[in-house]
């Protein structure tokens, strides 16, 4: 198998890895983040920044391994 | 000393200061980087902002006391998802911006997030806010 061939096929994966990592340790962070509220609704505020903070975090990083998908699209010959 | 709360208010003031800073890079990008390089850092930073203005709608409209509150989801949802990320492929696709000076941008939103949140805890600035709540419940008891 050649550069080219392991590059179109390590690109998708890498991506759809990216994207189940994101999507798993985004469940997480809003699971915990309704834990918290229902344990403590005076703290909802401060507990609702802190989530979107880590879901921004976890959003870039997906956007990130998309965007290396689009560089490295490139590299992959036609 | 009154110090703001890191709350919900913590966030629109990261993205205020996200767009001062990107208004204050694109005269400085032009002139040392290049037209194209620097518009790209900016539709970069207007796209991680304009993002993050609806993620919080969203997880506002989620994680909440009173439960879901549900038009405000739908119309987050419906705007964030379809519409953004459209953009956003849009601007990648576009030949004259290079994806890393996007991304550059996109990630500014986070810089400055994480700069003001180390600020705070060097400062303890949430210490300060916390003292003086208890000191002003402790007024009111």
């Amino acid at each position: 198998m050649d550069y080219q061939s392991m590059l179109a096929l390590a690109l998708p994966i890498g991506v759809a890895l990216a994207a189940i990592g994101s999507g798993y340790g985004l469940g997480h962070a809003v699971g915990s983040a309704m834990e918290a509220i229902g344990r403590q609704p005076e703290a909802a505020g401060k507990i609702q920044t802190a989530m979107i903070i880590g879901a921004a975090l976890i959003e870039a990083l997906t956007i990130y391994a998309l965007v290396v998908f689009f560089i490295l699209q490139g590299k992959i010959g036609g | 000393m009154q110090t703001s709360s890191a709350g919900i208010d913590f966030l629109s003031r990261s993205l205020r200061t996200t767009g001062i800073v990107l208004l204050f890079f694109l005269p400085f990008g032009i002139y040392y980087l290049g037209f194209y390089p620097s518009l790209a850092v900016f539709s970069g930073g207007v796209w991680g902002i304009v993002n993050l203005i609806f993620l919080s709608a969203l997880v506002r409209s989620v994680i909440r006391v009173g439960g879901i509150e549900k038009t405000a989801l739908i119309r987050a949802a419906l705007i964030k998802f379809p519409l953004l990320y459209l953009s956003g492929y849009a601007l990648l696709r576009v030949d004259v911006f290079n994806p890393i000076y996007l991304l550059i941008g996109f990630s500014g939103s986070l810089a400055v997030i994480g700069l003001k949140a180390a600020g705070r805890a060097i400062l303890g600035l949430d210490e300060q806010s916390n003292d003086n709540r208890k000191a002003v419940e402790a007024g009111r008891c």
